[in-house]
């Protein structure tokens, strides 16, 4: 990959040359790449974090932010040891450096969408005041950034010779569901709080079936 | 020791590994057992209470270790039987290598399974029942995944070992028979694991060989249908 040190080079790979990357993260560089990966990851889904947050102001465009970054991050570490293992189960003989590099890779993408379709969720979130509507918004944006993701740790895993596509499938259908619940788990997100985690714990479904019951909250 | 691993959760593991079958291969595939369904039934019993999860993280390598052994005699005719030409020794490794697989999916599969305990209604609560069966739930699909995944890779050892599709199927079917028939009683007998919201946090429940697994399945059948 030419010019792997200059991030923006390594971004428009990531989009326009996804293979590019692939084979620079089975280099003997990869731990350093496999890092600026996840960075710029972090700090992608910050930046559209506080457009999550701009729907209510105040402290909301920190927290947001913050709540975001963390969030996946953790989503991250989480499903990591499975998708090392998954990979093993694909048919892969992957080192652990590649998968990191995969994965930090597929989050960076997604941030990068994130962050071209936050204009577009920046004028809905100052044109609406539901947090139902905002919240649905949201994560369309988002399931659309990650199946770009996901697309990529599959032709990632092609190119180190997987056999079998499901067992990515199911380690798939688990890093979104715990990406589903981490928003649970970190809310509120969108709308403002007293507090700043929780206080009852819930299933995603269960919290987004009462945030689309719930009356809509005034824009401060 | 990863790399075998590696070829293991591939499926890529020869024959020959079996036809030299060595102690430390035994003791490899133990201590894959016990490190990795240690690690992830201490996400079982976690949400009962801290000792709970202490208790399960004991009882469940040895759940998987009594089930080897008390099979392990008949595991070994069958497979004579069947004329899979494996020997005692090659059956118990092979045995062992398909609960270290699953062991291992299990381990990795755990920070989600503690993830959702997190996020699971606590003891305490209103909802506890709920959290009860979420933690249920996601433990039942968790070890029905990572037993599915294991005995395929041990079908795929057996197909290069005897070199016939027909007598591998009656070899792992057989097995798969003897382990569910042994595992699931002593289950019953090393209960709890969970450990139930109205029930004490114990090692052993205070009459852990009375009563088999069967016999409640039965006395639920009967309580539902008559």
């Amino acid at each position: 990959m030419p010019d792997a040190e200059n991030p923006v080079s390594l971004l428009e790979n990531l989009l326009k040359h996804p293979g590019r990357v692939v084979h620079e993260l089975h280099q003997t560089r990869a731990p350093i790449l496999a890092g600026r990966l996840l960075i710029f990851g972090i700090m992608g889904i910050a930046i559209y974090g506080t457009v999550v947050g701009a729907q209510s102001g105040g402290a909301q465009m920190w927290i947001a932010p913050a709540k975001l970054g963390v969030g996946t991050l953790l989503a991250v570490l989480i499903c990591l040891p499975s998708l090392y293992i998954f990979t093993c189960l694909g048919g892969i003989d992957a080192q652990l450096r590649s998968v990191c590099g995969a994965l930090f890779a597929a989050v960076c993408l997604s941030s990068i969408l994130l962050i071209g379709f936050a204009p577009v969720a920046w004028i809905f979130s100052q044109s609406t005041d539901s947090i139902a509507f905002m919240g649905a918004l949201h994560l369309l944006f988002w399931v659309i950034g990650i199946r770009f993701g996901l697309r990529f740790i599959d032709a990632a895993a092609r190119f180190l010779g997987a056999r079998s596509k499901g067992h990515f499938r199911i380690w798939s259908v688990i890093f979104v569901l715990v990406c589903f619940q981490m928003t649970t788990t970190l809310r509120p997100i969108i709308g403002p709080s007293k507090t700043f985690l929780p206080t009852e714990k819930k299933f995603f479904l269960a919290h987004w079936f009462e945030t689309i019951k719930a009356p809509n909250q005034e824009k401060k | 020791m990863i790399e075998h691993f590696k070829t293991l959760l591939r499926g890529e593991v020869g024959a020959v590994s079996l036809e030299k079958a060595g102690l430390r291969w035994f003791a490899i595939y133990c201590l894959a057992i016990v490190v990795g369904s240690s690690v992830y039934g201490a996400t079982i019993g976690l949400w009962r209470a801290p000792l709970q999860s202490a208790f399960t993280a004991i009882k469940f390598p040895l759940l998987i270790f009594l089930t080897c052994i008390g099979n392990g005699a008949v595991n070994g005719m069958l497979a004579q039987l069947f004329g899979s030409g494996l020997s005692f020794k090659q059956t118990a490794l092979a045995i062992l290598m398909s609960f270290a697989i699953a062991a291992v999916i299990l381990g990795a599969l755990s920070p989600v399974t503690l993830f959702v305990l997190y996020n699971a209604p606590p003891l305490g609560s209103a909802n506890a029942i709920v959290g009860h069966s979420m933690v249920l739930l996601t433990h039942v699909f968790a070890v029905a995944f990572a037993g599915i995944l294991a005995n395929r890779r041990l079908l795929d050892l057996l197909r290069r070992m005897t070199g016939r599709d027909a007598t591998a199927r009656a070899v792992l079917f057989s097995w798969l028979a003897g382990n569910l028939f042994l595992g699931a009683q002593l289950a019953w007998n090393l209960r709890p694991f969970i450990g139930s919201p109205g029930l004490t946090v114990q090692f052993l429940r205070d009459d852990p060989l009375r009563g088999n697994f069967y016999e409640a399945v039965w006395r639920a059948f009967q309580h539902l249908f008559f």
